[in-house]
């Protein structure tokens, strides 16, 4: 681990200028990536501002939904009764991922914000771009089995790990984002995280020294009907293989609108956005749902050890749309 | 989990008795001291720098901004280290003794090998300082891909000390008579053993005196192996290892890092700890290799075999041969008449294996026991008594009588007590909601080794009465050394168990074989014994009224008018022992729940039967058990060590890729322990428990994976990955 100073701020303003004013400064929020990052020496910064202490805890229901706070912990996002209530797939979702330890200290803020688990890229001895850009990409003609089947290309083939993520891709949430100058701005969910295009070393769209202070989700029809499943390599503590949340807004039998997103596949939260145009005005019958996945997977593009991917990534779209479907709260 | 039943306990005396851990508290307050815990003054810290290659050569190494860090002492590489022997070559014999030499080549031989270490004045600073070294390489293209080097296979002198082949009969005459035939190819991954505790070295040096706090699972071998490479007289070297957080096997022998931290403590005349990380763990302290095992088969309609080969083939290191002998539960377990049992080996830049957990029988009981149940399904037999039917009556190895056996007693007892006969012979006929539900079992066995042992007793008087205080250079790796030590002196001498006092982890005291192989439990208490007794037969002796009436150790203390003594005695096989062949056996049975569409597996239950001699303690045997069964669901389904084939590099590289199972992965676990005597292996009738719980776990799993889905799982481990896309799996 490299030397770096160390500051705590409560004042949100204070942290993003210093942000703004060092570009080797990082904010430390429940630091179980982080860190872990920096003790391989993959993540070097020069400066940790501990935003521990910042306001920013609040879960609380606004007049459009329901707003988590960037400092609130996983823990308690999971458990919350406003999101067991009205968005039952992302407490779903939160208690699928990582351990009760971690989940205790990893915040809203951070969870979004954490790096992929590539191995390469946590191997310095590796060449990635992601990690060291013109190095090329380990990953992408090596061990491949935990890697993208969606919108990668030949400069990054790694899938962003949050299990949190996908549920509020599926969900419509946006972030609201705090700049070094006092400006706010918000973004879709959808549109916070990035394929790798040309710049896989940016795994997002914040712009140095920007803070998330909270996480905004809309009312939605869904809470009823809507389910997460996650696939991986051992029952729990692993990443997911193959992750899905799906929500069923139905009239009668008839899908009046679904919501799909996978993890596991791509470089940001996937919406599956051609099997929910499928679903959208069709019955909600097990054949529609392998339609609609096979209508998604279509656009499948495996690499060596991934192609498990496509008949899993599958399989577990029909299981989400079933479970959901039936209403059971498993 | 349910309890053990207790009538089923062969108690030799109070012998046998559920006591807790002696030093739990200590364990549990964190009081107990680990290698890396003791604090020595003025210590220095050191951390290794890995190689980033697999093969090649250094052509340099720039250590110049390292040493300019702050609070670095000495970067340490082949242009400065102490000039070491050059190894001798190795044996199966020397592998624990052999000197070692570190840092004295530029050449490659495997991804991380220790190219550097950096002693600094805080474990923090050496770690920060090691990234700053630079070296430059010219590399060669790595062999690490199995199919691409199988080719050049050989024969190797031995399979871990036992043959490299055995044949009996004709392997062609015994398929052409069979009836039913079968030819499959299993396969079992690179893994590594990741004990809790990393590995960890303190040495000290006062004078011309070392003493050297270590992870070790053998204070004997360690001590010979640093004399050997120091040129250290054995009586100045002092091992000592109170705590060890776990070994499978992994701290039998001294490897590198202890080397560089002795090498560094006497070159820079300070103590020096060095406590090794848990990726150097991946890289640095051995693994148990890939095996692709190749089985035939064959026998008669009514299912008597009448031939059965296991062809072993594995890679080793460049620079050291170590091939472990996964054939070798083949040639001693059924009765054929014909059998072929082989071992081949070629090199690769992959770091040497080593022993792990049950060598031999945990990867070779996959291939044979899946082997069974598959001819047991194509004769629509029932696995046990196709297994019953093809009991032997010696060791089919070598003809000696066995000296306990009752692997039939195992398979029976666990039947009935698991509810073996609900088990439907045809897969897929068994479903719970989304679940396919499968039966499956295997047998297992392990062999038992017996090693020589010295103990020392020392009897003396506290508040309460006679006190004991047992002395010997014994290892308790977590396995319950204390506590079953006390127990046997205590049930010797006729006293409670608290009042022993049990002090091992020393080398400075009598000499045992150590924690491996199963052995300890067997040679460390039959050594206590041994010299209980001794010492009150010399209490009798200076005894000069008539002592017959007397028994107790206390009785004689006080008739021979003394209120200290002291003994030491050695026990060791004996020439009866030597006639038989010793094994223990056991039987697995399991329930799995197959997701079919997910590929994920639930192993609700496992229960197993074991027949081991005497169980010395029921808790701590019953926890060997369950943690050899928790470990063989790991190598079914979960566990597994990849590596770059371009590189050489490891692509599980901690406990976050690396996946050893999970609570959730482990459903109730209910062990039984069959009653049995064994009158020959030792004189308190042990044979070992800790490598036959894993034994054949993997096998009973995917069997019964099998009785589920009807889909063959030959390579593990057994991921969703490969039962989604079962018609991909590697090697089928
Ligand atoms: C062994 C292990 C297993 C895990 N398994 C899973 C799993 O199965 N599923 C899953 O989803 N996750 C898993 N995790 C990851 C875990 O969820 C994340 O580490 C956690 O959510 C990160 O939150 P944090 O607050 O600790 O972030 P930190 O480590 O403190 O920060 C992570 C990054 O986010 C930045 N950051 C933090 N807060 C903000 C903010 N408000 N605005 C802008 N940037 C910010 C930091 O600068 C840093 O770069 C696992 C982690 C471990 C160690
Ligand atoms: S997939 Fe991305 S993160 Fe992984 S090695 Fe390639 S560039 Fe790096």
């Amino acid at each position: 681990m490299r030397p770096f100073t160390y500051t705590k701020t409560e004042d949100t303003a204070q942290a993003t200028s210093k942000l703004a004013a060092n570009e080797n400064a990082k904010y430390l929020a429940g630091g179980t990536n982080l860190l872990d990052l920096m003790k391989e020496d993959v993540e070097r910064p020069d400066e940790l501002v501990d935003i521990g202490l910042l306001d920013l805890t609040d879960i609380k229901e606004t007049s459009t939904g329901v707003s988590l706070g960037a400092m609130a912990k996983n823990t308690e996002t999971a458990n919350h009764p406003l999101v067991r209530k009205n968005f039952p797939m992302l407490s779903l979702a939160i208690l699928a991922g990582a351990s009760g330890q971690i989940r205790n200290m990893a915040t809203n803020g951070g969870n979004p914000n954490q790096r992929t688990r590539c191995a390469y890229f946590f191997d310095t001895a590796m060449p990635c771009n992601k990690r060291e850009p013109g190095t090329g990409c380990g990953a992408l003609e090596g061990q491949n089995h935990m890697h993208a089947i969606f919108g990668w290309n030949e400069n990054c083939v790694a899938v962003h790990p949050s299990d949190m993520c996908i549920a509020l891709a599926a969900l419509d949430a946006t972030v609201t984002i705090a700049d070094g100058n006092g400006k706010t701005r918000t973004i879709p969910f959808t549109e916070y995280h990035r394929l790798p295009g040309d710049q896989p070393e940016r795994d997002n769209n914040l712009e140095r020294g920007e803070l998330i202070t909270s996480i905004e989700i809309p009312k939605n029809n869904f809470a009823k009907n809507s389910y997460y499943v996650k696939v991986r390599d051992r029952s729990s503590y692993a990443f997911a293989l193959i992750s899905v949340g799906a929500g069923l807004e139905l009239q009668g039998k008839t899908i009046k609108n679904a919501r799909i997103a996978m993890g596991g596949v791509a470089h940001k939260p996937w919406r599956a956005y051609e099997a929910e145009q499928f679903l959208k005005g069709k019955e909600a019958t097990e054949e529609n749902f392998e339609a609609a996945a096979d209508a998604e997977m279509a656009n499948a593009k495996t690499l060596e050890h991934n192609a498990f991917k496509v008949p899993l990534g599958k399989q577990a779209m029909v299981r989400a749309l079933n479970v959901a479907l039936s209403g059971e709260k498993v | 989990m349910a309890e053990i039943t207790e009538n089923m306990i062969k108690s030799k005396d109070n012998l046998g008795a559920p006591e807790n851990r002696i030093e739990g508290f200590l364990k549990v307050t964190g009081k107990a001291k680990y290698a890396a815990e003791f604090s020595v003054p003025n210590v220095l810290y050191g951390f290794p720098v890995r190689s980033t290659i697999a093969a090649g050569t250094m052509t340099d190494i720039d250590t110049a901004e390292a040493e300019k860090a702050e609070g670095v002492v000495k970067v340490f590489t082949h242009k400065n280290a102490m000039k070491f022997n050059p190894a001798p070559d190795v044996e199966s014999t020397n592998k624990m003794t052999m000197p070692k030499s570190v840092l004295n080549t530029t050449a490659i031989n495997s991804f991380g090998q220790y190219i550097g270490f950096v002693v600094a004045e805080t474990f923090e600073q050496a770690r920060y300082a090691a990234n700053l070294v630079k070296a430059t390489y010219q590399e060669t293209d790595p062999k690490i891909d199995f199919d691409k080097y199988v080719d050049t296979a050989y024969k190797p002198d031995n399979a871990n000390g036992a043959a490299t082949d055995t044949q009996r009969g004709s392997m062609e005459e015994g398929m052409s008579n069979a009836s039913k035939t079968l030819d499959i190819t299993y396969q079992t991954p690179i893994e590594v053993h990741n004990p809790m505790e990393p590995h960890a070295t303190i040495a000290v040096f006062e004078g011309d005196a070392l003493t050297v706090y270590d992870a070790t699972q053998m204070l004997g071998p360690s001590k010979v192996a640093i004399s050997n490479t120091f040129n250290i007289p054995q009586e100045k070297i002092r091992v000592l290892a109170p705590y060890i957080g776990g070994g499978f096997g992994s701290k039998l022998r001294a490897w590198d890092h202890v080397m560089l931290t002795i090498m560094a403590a006497k070159m820079l005349d300070k103590p020096v700890k060095t406590a090794i990380t848990r990726q150097m763990m991946q890289t640095n302290a051995g693994l148990r290799q890939l095996n692709r095992q190749h089985m035939r088969i064959g026998t008669s309609t009514d299912g008597k075999l009448t031939a059965m080969s296991h062809e072993v083939m594995t890679h080793t290191a460049v620079d050291e041969v170590f091939v472990e002998q996964a054939g070798f539960i083949t040639r001693t377990m059924y009765d054929t008449p014909n059998q072929l049992v082989t071992h081949r080996v070629f090199d690769t830049n992959i770091q040497v294996p080593t022993w792990m957990r049950a060598p031999g029988e945990t990867p070779g009981s996959f291939a044979l026991e899946c082997t069974m149940d598959e001819m047991a399904d194509q004769l629509q037999m029932d696995p046990i008594a196709f297994r019953i039917k093809n009991e032997p009556k010696t060791n089919p190895l070598d003809g000696k009588p066995f000296s306990s056996r009752s692997l039939v007693q195992c398979m029976q007892v666990g039947a009935d007590k698991f509810g073996w006969s609900k088990r439907k012979q045809e897969p897929r006929q068994n479903t719970k909601d989304n679940w396919l539900v499968g039966y499956g079992m295997a047998a297992a066995s392990r062999a038992a080794p017996y090693q020589e042992s010295s103990s020392r007793v020392k009897l003396s008087y506290g508040d309460d009465g006679l006190e004991a205080v047992i002395e010997m250079a014994a290892t308790d790796i977590g396995t319950g050394t204390y506590t079953i030590i006390a127990q046997t002196a205590a049930n010797c001498l006729d006293i409670p168990v608290d009042r022993v006092a049990v002090n091992i982890g020393d080398s400075d005291l009598p000499a045992t074989p150590g924690s491996g192989g199963s052995w300890g439990a067997g040679s460390f208490t039959s050594a206590v014994d041994a010299v209980c007794e001794k010492a009150k037969s010399a209490l009798k002796n200076k005894i000069t009224s008539d002592s017959s009436a007397l028994t107790t150790a206390d009785e004689l203390m006080k008739a021979a008018k003394l209120t200290e003594f002291e003994m030491e005695a050695t026990e060791g096989p004996s020439e009866d022992s030597k006639k038989y062949a010793h094994f223990s056996y056991g039987a697995h049975f399991v329930e799995v729940w197959v997701d079919e569409d997910l590929g994920m597996v639930k192993i609700p239950r496992v229960l197993s039967t074991s027949a081991v001699g005497t169980v010395l303690n029921q808790k701590t045997a019953r926890s060997q058990v369950v943690g050899g069964i928790v470990w063989g669901i790991g190598q079914a389904m979960t566990e597994e060590t990849t590596l770059d084939k371009r590189y050489g590099s490891y692509v599980t590289r901690t406990f976050a890729d690396y996946h050893v199972p999970v609570n959730l992965d482990v459903g109730d676990i209910e062990v039984h322990f069959i009653p049995e005597e064994d009158e020959h292996i030792n004189r308190m009738g042990v044979k070992g428990i800790g490598e036959l719980g894993i034994t054949s776990v993997a096998a009973a799993i995917a069997n019964a994976i099998y009785n589920a889905t009807g889909k063959r799982m030959r390579t593990l481990p057994i991921t969703p990955a490969k039962l989604v896309d079962y018609e991909k799996q590697p090697v089928a």
